[in-house]
């Protein structure tokens, strides 16, 4: 993040490139062992295979959500002492918001299809599915937070305000959802329950993770880039702006 | 939907999805740097792999 | 700091009770959404029941989240949140004074609505104190957390959207927690009431940590 981006091509770079080229071959990999070596579940049957996606999608969802929050702190406790006054951190909190709340609708997509064929529903209230619809929903009001028109500083400290007070919820709406449920399950036969998963498939879950994990960080990093970018615009209008305001004031005076 | 149709439509959304929001990232990227006039003089070289649509 | 919180909460308390916008608009407003339940579900008294202690809170939503729009609203004219931005009292202050005034107009909207609940849904109350303490503790929860989101929406033109979307993610697990607390308490359901509320308490007493903390961020000139 700290190479010129080639011009070029905008927001690449020879690190991004080779990482871009890695994660389109880990990607195919993927979808040769999840969809044609691996074997189907004794239980599931060719639905473990989306699983493949669905669990490092979630990975990916919350992971990312941490990792906002985490530069969210850094922003608003740790940037005294930076030359950019911690905007890195700010950037960087807003790339993998995005990057977040598209793997949170991955999660969603792959979680409701797979649960059309393993529980006969789309849906079903468990902890998991609900907490990522609300860490979904409070995704979409961060990032709808940082739109709004403000100084960049300004605007960034109140999304990670916001970043900060959903880290601190989230977790709480899946404690209370998960002992909701548990409550609910304990009269009757825990339908929602996921298989364990084993052997190859359990091997192919986790090479899975490795390459949607690559992906993501390319996403992220690209993210980041066009932030700068585009704060890099905001700042030439506003100078821009200032400056035909100046030229006014001399014709008029 | 049988299962191999639901597999099918899970992994092709999500790829779907996936390969828009990245394509819209590279795009956006080309798009303000072309605003701010980075990049212009580069585009002269002649041997210019700048057809080439997705990169990293 | 308890003093100039007082001091805040006196003022909006003021500014409401001549204007009366909760008795007079909000708290009929969330009679009717109580009514139109009933539409919902076809008057079927089963299931009203049931649902009863979600719906309660479901309407405290409604009405609360007017109430917070309002309690910012207050103190912008013309967009403009300087006044308050700038005040001489702290944030701290601010912000507990905010949410005591907030607190206690949401207070009067539920007295309006138990009554109306136990009412309009042929209710039974079992337990009294889980009732009372749970309200207690809801409504604690949602103030402070209804003025920490309600100032980062304060004076923008898309306030009235954005605050919605950024509270009932964070009011989640109270919506959750006091549907199933007042259910215990209806005697509709016989589990965990208290772990309910004092769920409630818990995420408000977090989230007052938080906004003391935190508040003096969500001040700056924006």
């Amino acid at each position: 993040m700290t190479q010129v981006p080639d011009s070029r091509h905008m927001t690449a770079t020879t690190a991004t490139r080779v990482l871009g080229t890695v994660a389109l071959v880990a990607v195919v990999l993927m979808g040769l062992l999840g969809l044609v070596v691996s074997p189907a579940d004794v239980v599931q049957g060719q639905a473990v295979r989306m699983l493949y996606l669905h669990v490092p999608s979630i990975w990916i969802a919350y992971g990312a959500f941490v990792l906002t929050s985490f530069s969210s702190a850094l922003f608003l406790f740790r940037s005294r002492h930076r030359h950019d006054g911690g905007r890195h951190h700010d950037r960087l909190a807003g790339s993998a918001a995005e990057v977040g709340v598209v793997f949170a609708g991955v999660t969603l997509v792959t979680g409701m299809l797979w649960g059309r064929v393993t529980w006969g529903t789309y849906w079903q209230w468990d902890a998991r599915l609900t907490t990522t619809v609300l860490l979904f929903v409070t995704y979409l009001g961060y990032l709808a937070l940082r739109r709004l028109p403000a100084d960049p500083v300004i605007r960034g400290r109140r999304a990670a305000v916001m970043a900060l007070i959903s880290f601190v919820n989230v977790p709480i709406v899946h404690f209370s959802v998960d002992w909701w449920r548990t409550l609910h399950q304990k009269a009757s036969l825990s339908v929602g329950r996921r298989p364990e998963i084993t052997g190859e498939m359990y091997w192919t879950l986790l090479y899975s993770t490795l390459a949607v994990t690559i992906v993501a960080s390319w996403l992220i990093v690209h993210r980041y880039r066009v932030i700068r970018l585009e704060e890099l615009r905001d700042e030439e209008a506003l100078e821009a702006l200032i400056a035909s305001r100046l030229r006014e004031d001399d014709v008029q005076a | 939907m049988s299962e191999v149709t639901t597999v099918a439509t899970g992994w092709g959304l999500s790829f779907v999805v996936v390969a828009t929001y990245a394509l819209w990232v590279v795009g956006r990227g080309k798009t303000i740097g072309r605003e701010l006039g980075i990049g212009g003089r580069e585009e002269l070289e002649p041997e210019s792999d700048s057809s080439k649509p997705a990169d990293s | 700091m308890l003093r100039e919180a007082l001091l805040v909460a006196r003022k909006d308390l003021r500014v409401e009770w001549r204007s009366k916008v909760t008795i007079g608009h909000v708290a009929p407003l969330a009679l009717l959404v109580l009514v139109v339940f009933a539409f919902a579900f076809d008057a079927n008294a089963g299931l009203l029941e049931f649902g009863a202690g979600g719906l309660y809170w479901v309407a405290v939503l409604f009405g609360g989240t007017l109430l917070i729009q309002r309690a910012f609203d207050v103190e912008t004219e013309d967009g403009n949140f300087d006044a308050f931005r700038m005040s001489a009292i702290g944030a701290p202050s601010l912000f507990l004074g905010k949410s005591l005034g907030v607190f206690i107009q949401v207070v009067f909207l539920e007295l309006i609505l138990g009554p109306g609940v136990v009412l309009l849904y042929n209710v039974r109350i079992d337990d009294w104190i889980l009732l009372l303490a749970s309200a207690l503790g809801g409504t604690l929860a949602f103030s402070v957390c209804g003025v920490l989101c309600g100032v980062m929406a304060a004076g923008l033109r898309v306030r009235a959207t954005l605050l919605p979307l950024l509270l009932v993610p964070v009011l989640a697990p109270v919506l959750l927690a006091g549907s199933r607390a007042f259910e215990t308490a209806f005697g509709v359901r016989a589990e965990a009431g208290w772990t309910w509320a004092s769920l409630m308490f818990v995420i408000a007493a977090v989230h007052t940590a938080v906004g003391v903390r935190a508040f003096g961020f969500l001040l700056e000139e924006g």
